[in-house]
C-alpha cells in the first residue's frame, strides 16, 4: 500500500482542455531545499531540520521498504536497529503497544494497524497530542503533545523502520503558489474545515478540527496520512507542490489580519447574526430607552 | 405692470388681495392676529389642529446652574462629534499622502488593517455623538410640553357627499344601462392587459428541450480529469481517498452538475461494499464514482469520512453511505447519490462508461419520467 | 406690492419674506402647521419602527454608493487586483468588482460593511417593531391595513437581503443560490418552468446576477419605498396608538408635538442608528467574500448559512424528514418543497391574516386606539411567544452545525433536538406564558385591592403578625381598594408612589442631588410645574402610570 506507486505514474501535461489552468506536476523530491528559506517558524523549522537529518539516514531503508512487503520488512529490521529506533521501540512498548499490537499489526476494536502509515502519520498523531489516546471516543481530540520532539523522532524512526509508509517532507513547506493553494483548499479541504480552516462539524459527534494551531508539518502530514476520518491525499493525488501551496494558503490566511475589523471567528452569518442582535439591536434598544426616559 | 388690458388673459391679473382660504381667515383678521403674542399664535394654530397643550414644563431657567451644565454637556458632545468627524476625514484623505497608505497588503497588522476600523470607529462615534447631542439638547434644554390631540373617526358628512359624487358620476356615464359598452370594456381590458403582460413571455423557456436536467457532459469514453485538467490512473489515489473529478469537455470543471467524487475504498470498505442493484459493475476495482451534487438541494457533498464511509452535505446535513451505493442514512435527502459507471481506457486513465443513468441533483416534479 | 406695505402681521425679516414668497406659490403653511402640530406618544417602543425607517435610509445612501463600482455580470475574468491570495484566480466580474470595492476603493470596504450591517439591522428592527405591534394589539381595527403593509415590507426585506448577499457571487452566496435553484425546481408541476424563467435556463447560467441586481436596486426598493410612504401616510391619518394612562382615551393622543421635541429626538435617533451601523461597518467584519473565494459549483464550505433572517428556512430544511411524495404517473413532490415554500407560505399567511383571525375569534370588531398590556391578553401573548419559540428553534437549527462544532455536540443529536424541540417546545412555552400572564394580572389586581406591600410588619394585640399595606386610593368599609384596573401599569413598590424620599428619575442613576431636588421643589411651590402635571397624572409621574384612571370608555 502506501506510496508504492512509482513516480512515473504522474501524468504528463498533455491534452489540457480549454481554459483550465494548469500547473506542472513534478514527482516528489527528497532533496532538501535551500536552508536559507528555513527560518520562518523557528520551532518547527528546528523540527524539520531534525527530520531532514534523520531522513538522510533513512532514505535507503525507506526506498527498500517501499519495494518490499511491510510484513517482511518488520521481520528483517530487528537485527540492524539504530539507536533512535531502539529508543523508539522502548517508547512504543511503553505507550502504544496496548492498542497497536506488538508488531504494529493493530488490535481489533482498540487500534488500527500501523503498518504502512509511515512516520508522517506518527508525526501528525503524536505531535498534535492525539496519540497516545486517553480514552476511546468518537474521535481523538488534539491536546498538548505527550512526547518531546526528540521522543517523537524516535517513535517515527521505529514505526518507519518497522512499518514503512509515507515519510516526512523536507524543505520549505510553504513553497507553493498562494492562489493555487486557495483553489485547492476550497476544492478539497474547505468542505470539512470551513472556508479558512475554522473547522466544522461532521456526523455523529465527529468534527474536522480547526487549523488554527496547526503548524506546516502537521497540515502536510495530515494530508499525506489521512488521520482518522480525513481522506488520504497521496502524493500522486496532490503533488508535494500542491500540498505546499495549500499549506502556504492556510498559514497565510491564518496570519493575515482582518481588514474590516474584528473577524468574529470568520464563520460568517451565524456570528454576524449574533452580533447584530447582541450588539446592534441591543445598543439601539438601550438608546431608545434612554431617549424615552425623563430628563 | 402695464395698464393695457385688451389681450385675453391679461385681465384679472391685478395684484389685489383676493379672498384667502376662508375658515380661520374669516375668524381672525390680520389685525387681530397682529395683536397676539407668538406663544398665543402657536397655541391658536395648535387648537386648529385639534391639539391642546395641557402643560408646559419650561426648560431650565436661563443662567441657572442646571442650564449651564446642560449647555456644557451638549456643546461637549457636539464638539467631540466634530473632532471625531474631522479625524475620520483626515485619516480618509491623508492615507497615502502624509499618513501610511490604506491599500491592503497581506499583513498581520499595520495601517492598512486598521484603516477601515478607524474610519468606522471615528465616523460611527461622530454620528452617534451628533445623535446623542440632539437628544440631550431636547431632553435637557427644551421645554417639555404635554399635548393632547383629538382623534376623529370618519365623517359621516364626507362619506355621504363623496358617495353621492361617485355614484352620480357613474350614473351619468350610463354604463349600468349601456351593456354593450360594459361588455366591450371587459373584453378590451382583458385584451389590453394580456397584451401588456405579453413581453414577459420572453422569460419563458422550455426546460424539457434536450432534457438538460437529466443529462450531464459525461458519456462513454469521457476521461475523468482533476480540477487542473490532468487525467487519473488507478494507482494515483490512496485507499481512503477522494478526488473531485470533471468530464473532459470544454468548461467541464465549471459545469454545475458534472462534478463527481472519485473515491478509492479501503480494503475493509470493499468487503462490505453493497452497490445498488444493477449497479454492481459501475465501480472499477476499489474505485467508485458518485455525483458530488446533493440529491436534496444541490450543494456539493464532499465531507467524506473515510472511516465511517459517510459523506455529509454541509448545507442540510444529509448523510450518504458510500458502501451502500451512497444511499441516504440521515437527514432530509431522499435519494442516493447517482453513481457514474467508470472503467480504464487503453492508456490506463479513468474514463466514464456512460453518462449517469439517472438525473443528477435535486428532485423535481417530472424527474422520474425522463 | 401695495398690500404688503401696510398690512399688519406682514414679515419684515428676510427669512419671513422668503417664507411668504414660498407660501404665496405653494400654499404650504397650513399642511406644514398641521404636520408640526402632530402629537407623538412619548414611549420608547414607538421608536422601534423608526429604527427600521432610518436603517433603510442608510441602506439607500450606502447602496447607491456601491452601485458606482459594482459590475453585475457573470463574465469570467482573471483577478489581477490587490488581494494577493486570489491573484490569478478565475472569477465572475461580479465577484471581482466586489473585491475591487473591498480592496481598491478608498473606504469601499467600509461602505460595503456599513451596507450589510444596515441590512441586518433593517430586518432585525422590522421584526422587533412587529413583535411590539403584535403583543400590544396595535394591529387591531382600524390598523389592519398597516399591519398588512408591514408584513409585506418584512417579506420584501427578505427578498432585498437575499438578492443583496447573493450578488457578489462568492462561494458562500453561490451555495445559497444553488439551494434556491433547487427550491424553485421543487415547486410541483411548474418548478422546472419557473426555474427556466428565473435563471434563463439551467443552473447557473449567465443571467441571474444581472437579474438579481435590477431586482435589488430598482424593483424591490421602489416597492419598499412606496409601501413605507403608504405606511407612514396611514399612520399620520389614523394617528398613533397609545398605552392607557391618565388622560388617555380612545379619542386622543397624549404626548409631544412633532416640533421641536419629537423632531429633536427622532433626528437624534437617525444619527444614532447611522452611527451604530457605521461603527459596526468599520469595527466588525461582515461577509468577507475574499475569504470565501469565488463561486464554483464543485466547491463548498462547512457551515454554509444564509444571513440570520433566512436562517429559519435553512433550519426547517435541515429538520424536515426525507419525505418525497411519489404520485401516480411517476410525478414527485420533492421533500424540499414543504419546508422551504409551504412552511414560510403558511407562516407569512398566518402572520398577515392574524388581525382578521383574532377579530373572528374574539368577535371584537370595535376600533381600538389604546394598546393592551401583553399580560391582559394572555391568549394572544402566549400564541405570540409560541410563534417566537417556533421561529427561534428553526433559526437555531439553521446554525446547528456551528453550534455542534463550537460546543462539541453531535450534529445528528442537534438535528433531533431541533425536530423534537420544534414540536414540544411551542406548547410548553404557550402554557408557561399563559400562567405568567395570569400571575401578573392577579398581582395587579391584588395591589389594587389590598394596596402596596410596605415592608412594615406589625404585631396585632392578639399576637398575629401582619404586613401593613398602603392602599393606592380610596378604600371601602372592608379596607379594599376601590380602584379598577385600567390597563395601565400598577405601581408595585412604595418608591414608585413616592413612599421613600422624593426621587427624580434619571436614566443611569436616580438624580438625588439636593440642589436638583430643591430646585424642583421650589418650582413646585411656585405652582409653575406641578399643578397641571398632578392633575393629569394624579400620582405625579406619568411614566410610572400612577393611579390608573377610571374605567375607560
Amino acid at each position: 500500500m502506501s506510496t508504492t506507486n512509482p513516480q512515473s505514474d504522474a501524468p504528463s501535461d498533455e491534452g489540457a482542455p480549454r481554459g483550465l489552468r494548469r500547473w506542472s506536476r513534478r514527482p516528489a523530491d527528497g532533496s532538501p531545499a535551500a536552508a536559507a528559506r528555513a527560518r520562518r517558524r523557528s520551532k518547527h523549522r528546528r523540527r524539520v531540520a531534525n527530520v531532514a537529518g534523520l531522513m538522510a539516514a533513512l532514505v535507503l531503508t525507506g526506498t527498500l521498504y517501499s519495494a518490499l512487503s511491510p510484513a517482511q520488512a518488520t521481520e528483517e529490521s530487528g537485527a540492524t536497529e539504530s539507536s533512535a529506533e531502539a529508543a523508539g521501540r522502548e517508547l512504543y512498548e511503553r505507550s502504544c503497544i496496548t492498542c497497536h499490537g506488538e508488531n504494529l499489526e493493530g488490535v481489533p476494536t482498540r487500534g488500527p494497524s500501523l503498518i504502512g502509515v509511515g512516520e508522517a502519520a506518527v508525526y501528525f498523531q503524536v505531535h498534535t497530542g492525539r496519540m497516545p489516546l486517553v480514552r476511546q471516543e468518537a474521535q481523538a481530540p488534539d491536546k498538548p503533545a505527550v512526547f518531546s520532539d526528540e521522543e517523537i523522532d524516535q517513535l517515527m524512526a521505529y514505526v518507519q523502520a518497522n512499518g514503512g509508509g509515507p515519510t516526512l517532507p523536507s524543505g520549505d513547506l510553504r513553497e507553493g503558489d498562494l492562489t493555487e493553494g486557495g483553489e485547492l483548499f476550497r476544492l478539497n479541504c474547505a468542505s470539512c474545515h470551513n472556508f479558512v480552516g475554522e473547522g466544522g462539524a461532521l456526523s455523529s459527534g465527529k468534527r474536522a478540527p480547526s487549523l488554527e494551531d496547526a503548524n506546516d508539518l502537521e497540515i502536510y502530514t495530515a494530508m499525506l496520512s489521512g488521520p482518522e476520518n480525513m481522506p488520504v491525499f497521496g502524493d500522486n493525488q496532490l503533488t508535494p507542490e500542491e500540498k505546499r501551496a495549500i499549506v502556504n494558503y492556510v498559514q497565510t490566511i491564518k496570519a493575515q489580519a482582518d481588514p474590516g475589523g474584528a473577524g468574529i471567528g470568520r464563520i460568517g452569518p451565524v456570528a454576524e447574526g449574533v452580533v447584530i442582535w447582541v450588539v446592534g439591536v441591543a445598543a439601539l434598544l438601550f438608546g431608545i430607552f434612554w431617549m424615552g426616559s425623563k430628563a | 405692470m402695464s395698464t393695457r388690458e385688451s389681450a385675453p388673459g391679461s385681465t384679472g391679473g391685478a395684484d389685489v388681495p383676493g379672498p384667502l382660504h376662508g375658515g380661520p381667515d374669516d375668524d381672525y383678521t390680520p389685525e387681530q392676529l397682529a395683536t397676539l403674542s407668538r406663544e398665543e399664535l402657536d397655541l391658536l394654530g395648535a387648537r386648529y389642529d385639534d391639539v391642546q397643550v395641557l402643560h408646559v414644563d419650561p426648560g431650565p431657567e436661563p443662567g441657572s446652574s442646571v442650564e449651564r451644565q446642560a449647555v456644557r454637556q451638549v456643546a461637549l458632545t457636539f464638539g467631540l462629534a466634530g473632532l471625531a468627524a474631522f479625524a475620520a476625514f483626515v485619516i480618509y484623505v491623508g492615507s497615502g499622502w502624509f499618513l501610511p497608505d490604506w491599500q491592503w497588503t497581506i499583513t498581520e497588522g499595520g495601517w492598512s488593517a486598521i484603516f477601515t476600523p478607524m474610519i468606522g470607529a471615528l465616523g460611527g462615534l461622530a454620528l452617534i455623538l451628533v445623535g446623542v447631542g440632539m437628544v440631550v439638547y431636547t431632553k435637557k434644554l427644551l421645554p417639555h410640553e404635554t399635548a393632547v390631540q383629538d382623534k376623529h373617526d370618519g365623517s359621516h358628512f364626507d362619506r355621504v357627499t363623496t358617495g353621492a359624487t361617485l355614484v352620480g358620476g357613474l350614473h351619468n356615464s350610463g354604463l349600468a344601462r349601456r351593456k354593450l359598452i360594459t361588455r366591450s370594456l371587459v373584453f378590451m381590458g382583458g385584451g389590453v392587459g394580456l397584451m401588456l403582460l405579453m413581453p414577459l413571455g420572453g422569460l419563458i423557456r422550455n426546460p424539457n428541450t434536450g432534457n438538460p436536467l437529466g443529462t450531464t457532459s459525461w458519456g462513454e469514453g469521457v476521461r475523468l480529469l482533476r480540477d487542473d485538467g490532468s487525467p487519473i490512473r488507478p494507482g494515483d489515489q490512496q485507499p481512503g481517498s477522494l478526488e473531485t473529478v470533471f468530464p473532459e469537455v470544454p468548461g467541464g470543471n465549471r459545469e454545475s452538475d458534472a462534478a463527481t467524487m472519485l473515491i478509492r475504498l479501503r480494503p475493509e470498505q470493499v468487503q462490505v461494499d453493497r452497490p445498488r442493484t444493477g449497479q454492481e459493475e459501475f465501480g472499477y476495482g476499489d474505485y467508485v464514482a458518485y455525483s458530488k451534487i446533493c440529491t436534496h438541494a444541490g450543494c456539493p457533498v464532499s465531507l467524506y469520512e473515510q472511516e465511517t464511509s459517510r459523506i455529509l452535505c454541509p448545507c442540510h446535513q444529509s448523510q450518504f453511505d458510500v458502501t451502500q451505493g451512497a444511499k441516504p442514512v440521515f437527514g432530509p435527502a431522499t435519494r442516493p447519490l447517482p453513481q457514474l459507471p467508470i472503467t480504464v481506457d487503453d492508456e490506463g486513465f479513468f474514463v466514464a462508461r456512460s453518462d449517469y443513468i439517472e438525473a443528477v441533483g435535486p428532485t423535481y416534479w417530472n424527474r422520474e419520467r425522463i | 406690492m401695495a398690500r404688503t406695505a401696510t398690512a399688519p402681521g406682514v414679515p419684515t425679516t428676510p427669512l419671513g419674506k422668503a417664507a411668504l414668497e414660498v407660501d404665496d406659490r405653494l400654499i404650504v403653511a397650513g399642511p406644514l402647521r398641521r404636520t408640526l402640530n402632530k402629537v407623538f406618544p412619548d414611549h420608547w417602543s414607538f421608536l422601534l419602527g423608526e429604527i427600521a425607517l432610518y436603517s433603510f435610509v442608510v441602506l439607500l445612501l450606502s447602496g447607491t454608493y456601491l452601485t458606482f463600482f459594482f459590475d453585475a455580470s457573470m463574465r469570467e475574468v482573471v483577478y489581477e487586483g490587490t488581494y494577493a491570495p486570489l491573484r490569478g484566480a478565475e472569477m465572475s466580474a461580479a465577484y471581482e468588482s466586489t473585491l475591487y470595492i473591498s480592496f481598491d476603493v478608498r473606504g469601499g470596504l467600509f461602505m460595503r460593511q456599513l451596507h450589510h450591517w444596515a441590512a441586518l439591522l433593517f430586518v432585525a428592527s422590522i421584526v422587533v417593531h412587529l413583535t411590539r405591534i403584535f403583543f400590544t394589539g396595535a394591529f387591531r381595527r382600524p390598523r389592519e391595513t398597516n399591519w398588512l403593509i408591514g408584513v409585506a415590507l418584512l417579506v420584501l426585506s427578505f427578498a432585498m437581503g437575499f438578492t443583496g448577499y447573493s450578488m457578489p457571487d462568492d462561494l458562500l452566496s453561490g451555495t445559497g443560490l444553488r439551494i434556491v435553484s433547487a427550491i424553485i425546481l421543487a415547486i410541483p408541476v411548474v418548478g422546472t418552468w419557473v426555474h427556466w424563467a428565473v435563471f434563463n435556463g439551467d443552473y447557473v447560467g449567465e443571467f441571474i446576477v444581472g437579474r438579481m441586481y435590477i431586482v435589488h436596486v430598482l424593483i424591490v426598493p421602489a416597492i419598499i419605498l412606496a409601501l413605507i410612504a403608504l405606511h407612514l401616510l396611514i399612520l399620520v391619518k389614523q394617528k398613533h396608538t397609545q398605552f392607557p394612562g391618565p388622560g388617555r382615551t380612545e379619542h386622543n393622543v397624549v404626548g409631544n408635538r412633532l416640533f421641536p421635541a419629537f423632531a429633536g429626538k427622532a433626528g437624534g435617533l437617525f444619527f444614532i442608528v447611522f452611527g451604530v451601523c457605521a461603527a459596526l461597518g468599520g469595527l466588525v467584519q461582515i461577509n468577507p467574500v475574499w475569504l470565501w473565494g469565488p463561486y464554483n459549483p464543485a466547491q463548498v464550505s462547512a457551515a454554509s448559512q444564509p444571513d440570520w433572517y433566512v436562517m429559519f428556512l435553512d433550519g426547517s430544511t435541515r429538520l424536515f424528514p426525507a419525505w418525497d411524495i411519489n404520485l401516480p404517473g411517476n410525478y414527485t413532490i420533492p421533500a424540499l418543497f414543504w419546508p422551504t415554500l409551504v412552511l414560510p407560505g403558511i407562516l407569512f399567511t398566518l402572520l398577515a391574516l392574524y388581525p382578521m383571525i383574532e377579530r373572528k375569534l374574539t368577535r371584537d370588531t370595535a376600533s381600538h386606539h389604546l394598546l393592551q398590556r401583553p399580560r391582559d391578553v394572555p391568549v394572544r401573548t402566549s400564541l405570540g411567544m409560541m410563534a417566537v419559540t417556533f421561529y427561534v428553534v428553526l433559526m437555531i437549527s439553521g446554525g446547528n452545525d456551528v453550534i455542534s462544532e463550537k460546543f462539541d455536540i453531535s450534529l445528528n443529536a442537534m438535528t433531533w433536538v431541533g425536530r423534537i424541540g420544534l414540536v414540544i417546545l411551542p406548547p410548553i412555552v404557550y402554557v408557561l406564558t399563559y400562567r405568567i400572564c395570569l400571575g401578573l394580572q392577579k398581582h395587579d389586581r391584588e395591589v389594587l385591592e389590598h394596596g402596596l406591600e410596605t415592608g412594615v410588619i406589625r404585631r396585632l394585640p392578639h399576637g398575629e403578625f401582619i404586613e401593613v399595606h398602603q392602599p393606592l386610593g380610596p378604600v371601602d368599609e372592608h379596607g379594599h381598594g376601590e380602584l379598577a384596573y385600567g390597563g395601565a401599569p400598577v405601581p408595585k413598590r412604595m418608591n414608585q408612589v413616592g413612599g421613600a424620599r422624593r426621587a427624580i428619575r434619571g436614566f443611569f442613576k436616580p438624580i438625588e442631588e439636593p440642589a436638583q431636588v430643591e430646585l424642583e421643589q421650589r418650582r413646585d411651590e411656585h405652582g409653575l410645574a406641578a399643578a397641571e402635571s398632578r392633575e393629569l397624572t394624579t400620582s405625579g409621574r406619568p411614566s410610572d402610570g400612577g393611579r390608573p384612571q377610571e374605567p375607560r370608555d
